[in-house]
This record gives structure tokens, C-alpha cells and sequence, in this order.
């Protein structure tokens, strides 16, 4: 009896395990022939045959589609085809006409722009866009969430159909940038002013909505009498008409359901997947595993005004003792870059030159006896969210400081809970991440001037916010590029943060899709995508 | 029985005010700033301050659940901080989707449950017995998150006959209700099995024999109805549990229930919305339970004589 009994849990665990084991290889299908797709195109001119649906299996919920009340990266990728912007921001960190064909500068404070007069909303009566609808929009903006994308606005002034002026506090080298933002693309005036339900959903992009089932699906419809289709004036490759149908948008939260979705042919886009399984994906015929260089820069920092932190020598230690070569191996598999500055890679000015601190248990011991900790003895805690590769992270920072007698405490907890410690200035160390790919002034601004809401290194100097304004409003570009050196020199000297890796982008798709347009920091353009039969 | 129904329904009254109270209170002791969330990494302290005292959360604990209790008594659960959609109308478009899940799972585990329970009651200390108990045994302890991946690799990715997640048609439900529902008819199998053995032993159960009945008729007729009080107490148990434990499940299939609409507004404090959610839960579970004891007096005339009398 106890052999048969052992004889079947034998039988069971080994069942189990074969399944558990084989992983996606030549047999799994996944939708459509195997092209030699992959390469990416800005548009998808002279599509023939294509599948009529595309989804994309995203790895978070959408959860707000109101442009001006949401701040998801999730819900901006949705809305871009959508809604449309008065600038266009490239993937190559380049700005463009959007759907304002120029500006210029009046003066200091005053940008006249002129808006294309061809364009009309997707509300089923092709109301025009004009700049009624800018004003209408900045306006909004201004009261809402969204307003920090616009800061230094003052008023908005139309001077014809298609003509406005913008007036700005002072002047700001990257002001015109700040209209690219997502939050802030054209909304109808009219539609608010009738009363239409979700007049938010209403914009002039070549996809329109159809439905949104909150943790289910969000659906795109192709707009048939989109502007873009229609006009006869040139249209740029940014706003050529949609391909596909349709384009669903559907939430597969755990990751490994998300591979296999894509493995299985349910979806043809698997955003992020995780490292560990790409081996798998890659041995699959009918899948592409794209990378390239991202933009999001995860980091360690310091609390500055909590002791012994405000000790600059004392970071600078930590930071030798940090082994980040390990951190990018342990978080990403070695999949990002390591960098010295605080600037995310790509944008303007970056600049990586600078000594650093690279990882030198020598040199940090050095600078811990000169800081006045020859002996270590320093108890500290490190805050971070209880999430990948946060915690793989703490894991190695924990033991590099213990080689330089600091006793690390982790401390992980959620994002919300996180944000809110460092906010409050509570926590010690921490760790964090930034994705910036249009706006230096974003980074700067935001993460070290001083009295910012994001700094939650608490820091203050007076020269790097003197350096920070310099860069904004500096007209001349080889001063203002000295500035901008000379303020990542500075700010890796000062060291309330030191820059671990910049992770890449990795997306996982059915190999017969064309026409994507990926952004290094994950916002990427879905309007043109289709999958080619 | 009418009086004893509407009895119960009047309990449900402290049961909202109670459950209220501990949720909000609880979320009021959990650290993490709504207005961070909603005005996202850009937003400046003085932006935090006005969505603050636009929305309240600087006013005392007191006051503000005060505020949201007026505001139920007039049929407003308040609004989602996040998605800015209303709470009711948000969990009655997620409800369906448990009640589908849930359903097919406890049906599952129950068509798997209670013959297996009752095959291995009357075959005790055999080898038929001991395989029983050991399917049991890997329902209790398998996690259900692995046991759902299982599933998907064998029957999405390697047979293609189930999608692997999402929730489309009746074929989407299967694998997250085979997953929820192995769990459970380990549960009650084993209750099954442990009620049937009470009862199998007792004397009416010799009498029925004795008077000829089939062994059958015995089994299902004398046995099982007798058995089945227990049985239904834990179904009902487990129907309660999945309202909001099937999170892990949801996870993994992607399927949109309200354990994973509770999990998520937790993990972003939208207060309001796990508020109005786990009162709403709470008054399902009530109304579970009440269903459950009707059903008692259904199957027992004593209960059905008691309710009367209380009523």
C-alpha cells in the first residue's frame, strides 16, 4: 500500500514538474508568420495586410484617463493616440512641431506660436482646433494636477484663429518643451462648454475611444475621418493616420502571466518583462526582444539633514564603498549602464566626465577616517520600496556598508508609504528612481533646487540653485552649457545621491509587428503599430 | 421567518458603522499621503497643501469619517482619489466578475468535494481513503498562485485550450476557477468526509439498513442530509472568503475582481475607495451568511421550526 501511495506522489511531483519546467521554445505559436520584423519605423505607409486588432499587454492599470487629473506613465502611453500636443518630442530627445507649426520668441517673456488650421477634433462634427482651445487647455491646466508641467506660465493671450501668444514669468530656455507633455495636449473647449459627458476623451490624435473596463481593457478605435487622413497639407510622420483598427490596452499585472500571454498568441505586445525569463522569450521564433539604452535612473541617496548624512565627506565615502557594477548585475542581469553624473543619459547637456566616486573600499575607508568615523560605528536605516530590483539593491548596498563599518537596517516599504516618509523628511538612506527624457530642467529643478516638493534629498545650496537658474535661462549655448557641466560636476561632488545605473528599455513583442516607436524611459507611441500578416 | 429575515437585515446596520470605523481608522494609522499620489513626483509642497485641504485630509479623524458616514446615509460612497470614478458604481462593475469567478469555483469544488468526501468517508483507513486525503492535502497546501501557473503553461501556452488570463467569455473563467476551486474542495472534502463519518456510525443509519433501504439510499437519503449542515457552513464560508481572498488568483489570471481592486486602492491609500469597498464586501458576506442559514432551515425542519419561533 505505501509503495503505491508512494508510487503516485512520485508520479504527481514529476507531472508538476515537467510542466513547471519547459519553458516557451519552437512548438509555442504566437499569432501570425515569422517576418524579420523588429526594426523600428516611425510610420506604417503602404500597410497591406495586418491583423485588425493590436493589443498590448501592459504591466500596470491603466487607472485615470482624464489628461490633466492623471500622472501615470500607463495612462499618458494611452492618451498619446489620443490627444495631441502643440510640440512633438522625438525618441532621439528632439523637439518638433506639433500641432503648432512655430513660435517665437517676442520677447523675454512673450512666445507668439501659430497653430496648423487644418486640424479638428475626433467629436463626430469636426470642430476645428483653435486657439480658443489652446488658452482653454493651458487654462486648465493651470488649475488642475498638471500645472507643474507648466511652470512659469502667466497667461495665454489669442490673437486670431490660429494665432496665440504665450506669456511666461520670465525666460526659460526649455519652456516651449513643457508643451509637449502629454497632460498638457489640445482638449476641446466646446466639448466642455455642451455639457458632453467625459469631455476629456475628446482630442484630435488618429485613435479615439471606444471603451474602458478599469482592470480589464481600454480600447482605441481608428478615427476614419481623421484629420491627418484628410488634409492636404504635408503631414508629419508623428501624425500620419492609425493603422490597426483597433488597439487594446490590457493589464496583465504578474509578470509571468504577461509572458505567457505573449508566448500564447493572446497579446503582441508584453511590456516589460522580466529579466529572468527573456532567455525563454528569445528562443522563441515568432518573438522579438528588442533593447536599447533607457532613461531611467535608479539611484541611492542621502537625507542631508539628518545626521551623520549632512557629513559631504561622509557621502562621498559611502559612495566609494558602493559596488555598483554588483547592483547593476543582481538588479537588471547587467541590462543598463552604469554613469557617474546625476543627469538621466540623453538629455541635453549630459555630461559624465567628472572623477566620481567609483567603487574604492581603499578610498572609502580614506574619506570615512577624514569625515571622523575612522572606526565606522555609524547605525543607519535604508527606506526604499518593497519592490523589483529594489530589493536586490539594499541587499548589496547592506553589505558594501558593512565593509566600511556602517550598519545598515532595511527597511522596505510601499511607494505611497515611501514617498511620504521622504517627503516628510523621515527617512536616512533611500532609494529611488527618476525618469526624465525631455527636460534637464526637470531633473535639476525638481530633484535638488531648493524647497522642491521631489527633493527628497532635503538638499539646499545656493550655488547649485544659482547653477539651476543659470541653466534655464542662459541664451547663450556654450555658457549655458558650461553651467550645465559645471552643475553635474557639482552635484556628484556634493553628493546627497549617488547615480547607481540607467536601466535599458526591454519590450518583448510578436515578431511581425511594424510601425512602434519606442521611447528610451517607456512612453512609447502606439498610434502606427500594427502587426503585418 | 419573514421577521427573522428582516431581523438579520437590521443587524447589518452596526455591522456598516462598525466595519466603517475599523477600516477608516486603520487606513488613518497606515503612513502614506494621498495628495503625493494624486499630484504626482512634479507636484510642489504648496500643491500637496491645497489637495490636502481641498479634499479634507487635514481635518481630524473624526470629522472626516463623520463626514463620510453623512455622506453614505445620502447614498454617496464618495469618489476614487485615484481613477475619480464613483466607489459604488466601481464596485458593482467588479462585483460580477467575483460572483463569476466565485461561482464556477465553488461549483467545481463542490461537484470534486462531496462525492469524494463521502467515497472516502465510507472507505475509511483503505488505500481509496488515503489518495483522497492526499488530494486534499495538495489542495490545503499548494499556493495558489503556482498551481495557477501550472495550469496556464499546461493548458494555455502547451494545449492552447484556455486563454492564460484576462476575463473573455466563459473560457476565460475556467483556469482562475479551477485554481480558486481545488483550494476549496480540499476544504470541503475534508469537511464532507469528517461529517459523513459522524454520521455514518449513528443508530438511524443501522435502522435504514435494516429496514432494507439500498446501501445508496442509505448513503445520500439518511446520511448525507444529515451530514450536510457542516458542509454547508463551510461552502458558505468559502463563498465569504473569496469575495476578497481570491486576490493572488485574480493576479495571475489578470481577471478583474474585487480582491484585486481592494489589493491596488490599499497600495495607492485610495482611502475612499477601500472604505466603500469592504463595506460593501462586509454587507455581501452578511448577506452570505444569511442565504447560508436559510438554506440551513431547508435542509433541517428543526432549524426552520427555531427560525419561526425566533421570528
Amino acid at each position: 500500500m505505501k509503495k503505491k501511495l508512494a508510487l503516485l506522489m512520485c508520479l504527481a511531483m514529476l507531472a508538476t514538474s515537467v510542466i513547471g519546467c519547459s519553458g516557451g521554445n519552437g512548438e509555442t505559436t504566437s499569432g501570425g508568420e515569422t517576418s524579420a520584423a523588429g526594426e523600428t519605423t516611425a510610420a506604417a505607409d503602404g500597410a497591406t495586410g495586418h491583423k485588425d486588432t493590436l493589443i498590448i499587454g501592459t504591466d500596470v492599470d491603466i487607472n485615470n484617463l482624464d489628461l490633466q487629473a492623471q500622472q501615470d506613465q500607463i495612462n499618458n502611453i494611452v492618451l498619446k493616440n489620443t490627444h495631441q500636443a502643440l510640440v512633438w518630442f522625438t525618441n532621439e530627445g528632439e523637439f518638433e512641431p506639433g500641432l503648432a507649426t512655430s513660435w517665437e520668441n517676442v520677447d523675454d517673456t512673450h512666445i507668439k506660436f501659430t497653430l496648423r488650421d487644418d486640424v479638428y477634433f475626433n467629436d463626430g462634427n469636426k470642430t476645428p482646433m483653435t486657439a480658443e482651445d489652446v488658452k482653454f487647455t493651458l487654462d486648465m491646466a493651470m488649475e488642475s494636477v498638471s500645472a507643474p508641467n507648466l511652470a512659469g506660465f502667466v497667461s495665454c493671450t489669442v490673437d486670431g484663429d490660429y494665432e496665440f501668444t504665450i506669456e511666461t514669468e520670465s525666460y526659460n530656455n526649455e519652456f516651449v518643451q513643457s508643451l509637449a507633455s502629454q497632460n498638457l495636449a489640445i482638449q476641446s473647449k466646446k466639448a466642455y462648454e455642451d455639457g458632453v459627458e467625459d469631455p476629456y476623451y475628446i482630442g484630435t490624435g488618429p485613435y479615439k475611444f471606444d471603451s474602458w473596463v478599469q482592470g480589464e481593457y481600454c480600447r482605441l478605435t481608428k478615427v476614419e475621418d481623421y484629420w491627418g487622413a484628410t488634409t492636404d497639407q504635408e503631414v508629419p510622420d508623428w501624425a500620419a493616420p492609425g493603422v490597426a483598427e483597433t488597439i487594446d490596452f490590457k493589464p496583465y499585472v504578474e509578470a509571468s502571466s504577461r509572458v505567457i500571454a505573449l508566448q500564447a498568441g493572446e497579446i503582441d505586445v508584453c511590456v516589460n518583462p522580466p529579466i529572468n525569463e527573456l532567455p525563454f522569450l528569445e528562443e522563441d521564433p515568432n518573438i522579438t526582444v528588442y533593447e536599447q539604452a533607457g532613461s531611467r535612473l535608479f539611484y541611492f541617496a542621502f537625507n542631508v539633514t539628518k545626521e551623520p548624512w549632512d557629513n559631504q565627506t561622509l557621502r562621498q565615502a559611502v559612495a566609494c564603498a558602493i559596488d555598483r557594477d554588483s547592483v547593476l548585475q543582481a538588479a537588471v542581469e547587467g541590462k543598463g549602464t552604469l554613469q557617474t553624473t546625476i543627469l538621466n543619459r540623453g538629455l541635453w547637456g549630459f555630461y559624465d566626465d567628472m572623477e566620481g566616486f567609483d567603487y574604492d573600499v581603499e578610498r572609502a575607508k580614506e574619506l570615512m577616517a577624514e569625515a571622523g568615523y575612522p572606526d565606522g560605528g555609524i547605525t543607519t536605516t535604508l527606506t526604499y520600496a518593497n519592490s523589483s530590483p529594489y530589493e536586490s539593491i539594499a541587499t548589496i548596498i547592506q553589505a558594501n556598508l558593512a565593509e566600511i563599518g556602517i550598519t545598515v537596517t532595511l527597511s522596505p516599504c510601499e511607494d505611497a508609504t515611501l514617498k511620504s516618509t521622504c517627503v516628510n523628511g523621515d527617512q536616512e538612506l533611500f532609494l529611488w528612481r527618476w525618469n526624465e527624457d525631455s527636460k534637464v530642467d526637470f531633473v535639476y529643478r525638481d530633484l535638488f533646487y531648493t524647497g522642491s516638493g521631489s527633493n527628497y534629498h532635503h538638499y539646499s545650496d545656493a550655488r547649485a540653485d544659482e547653477l539651476t537658474d543659470l541653466v534655464a535661462t542662459e541664451k547663450d549655448p556654450d555658457k549655458r552649457l558650461e553651467y550645465a557641466q559645471e552643475l553635474q560636476t557639482y552635484l556628484v561632488d556634493a553628493c546627497p545621491q549617488v547615480p547607481l545605473y540607467i536601466a535599458n528599455l526591454v519590450i518583448a513583442y510578436n515578431s511581425n509587428l511594424q510601425g512602434q516607436y519606442f521611447y528610451g524611459g517607456g512612453n512609447h507611441y502606439w498610434a502606427h503599430a500594427y502587426i503585418a500578416e | 421567518m419573514i421577521k427573522y429575515i428582516v431581523k438579520r437585515l437590521l443587524q447589518l446596520i452596526p455591522v456598516i458603522i462598525v466595519t466603517s470605523f475599523l477600516i477608516y481608522w486603520a487606513m488613518n494609522l497606515t503612513s502614506g499621503d494621498p495628495a503625493l499620489l494624486i499630484a504626482g513626483d512634479k507636484a510642489t509642497p504648496e500643491m500637496l497643501e491645497q489637495i490636502r485641504e481641498e479634499m479634507g485630509l487635514n481635518d481630524p479623524f473624526l470629522v472626516r469619517y463623520g463626514r463620510y458616514m453623512l455622506g453614505m446615509i445620502q447614498g454617496d460612497m464618495g469618489e476614487s482619489y485615484i481613477t475619480g470614478k464613483d466607489v459604488f458604481q466601481t464596485f458593482m462593475e467588479t462585483l460580477p466578475n467575483t460572483l463569476m469567478l466565485g461561482g464556477a469555483a465553488v461549483l467545481i469544488a463542490v461537484i470534486i468535494a462531496l462525492p469524494l468526501g463521502i467515497y472516502t468517508a465510507i472507505h475509511q483507513s483503505t488505500w481509496k481513503d488515503n489518495v483522497g486525503m492526499v488530494f486534499a492535502l495538495f489542495g490545503t497546501a499548494m499556493p495558489n498562485f503556482w498551481l495557477g501557473l501550472m495550469l496556464i503553461l499546461l493548458f494555455s501556452l502547451k494545449l492552447g485550450w484556455f486563454p492564460s488570463g484576462g476575463k473573455a467569455g466563459f473560457s476565460s473563467v475556467v483556469l482562475p476557477a479551477v485554481t480558486v476551486g481545488y483550494g476549496l474542495a480540499a476544504l470541503i472534502m475534508r469537511t464532507t468526509r469528517s461529517s459523513m463519518l459522524d454520521v455514518i456510525r449513528q443508530d438511524y443509519m443501522t435502522t435504514a439498513r435494516a429496514k432494507g433501504c439500498s446501501e445508496r439510499q442509505v448513503i445520500f437519503r439518511h446520511g448525507l442530509k444529515n451530514a450536510l449542515i457542516p458542509i454547508i457552513t463551510a461552502i458558505g464560508m468559502q463563498i465569504s472568503m473569496i469575495m476578497t481572498g481570491s486576490v493572488l488568483a485574480e493576479t495571475v489570471f489578470s481577471w478583474p475582481g474585487i480582491g484585486r481592486l481592494v489589493n491596488d486602492s490599499i497600495a495607492r491609500r485610495d482611502n475612499e475607495m477601500v472604505t466603500g469597498a469592504i463595506i460593501m464586501c462586509s454587507i455581501c458576506m452578511c448577506l452570505i451568511n444569511l442565504v447560508v442559514d436559510l438554506v440551513y432551515a431547508f435542509f433541517d425542519p428543526r432549524i426552520k421550526a427555531q427560525y419561526a419561533k425566533k421570528g
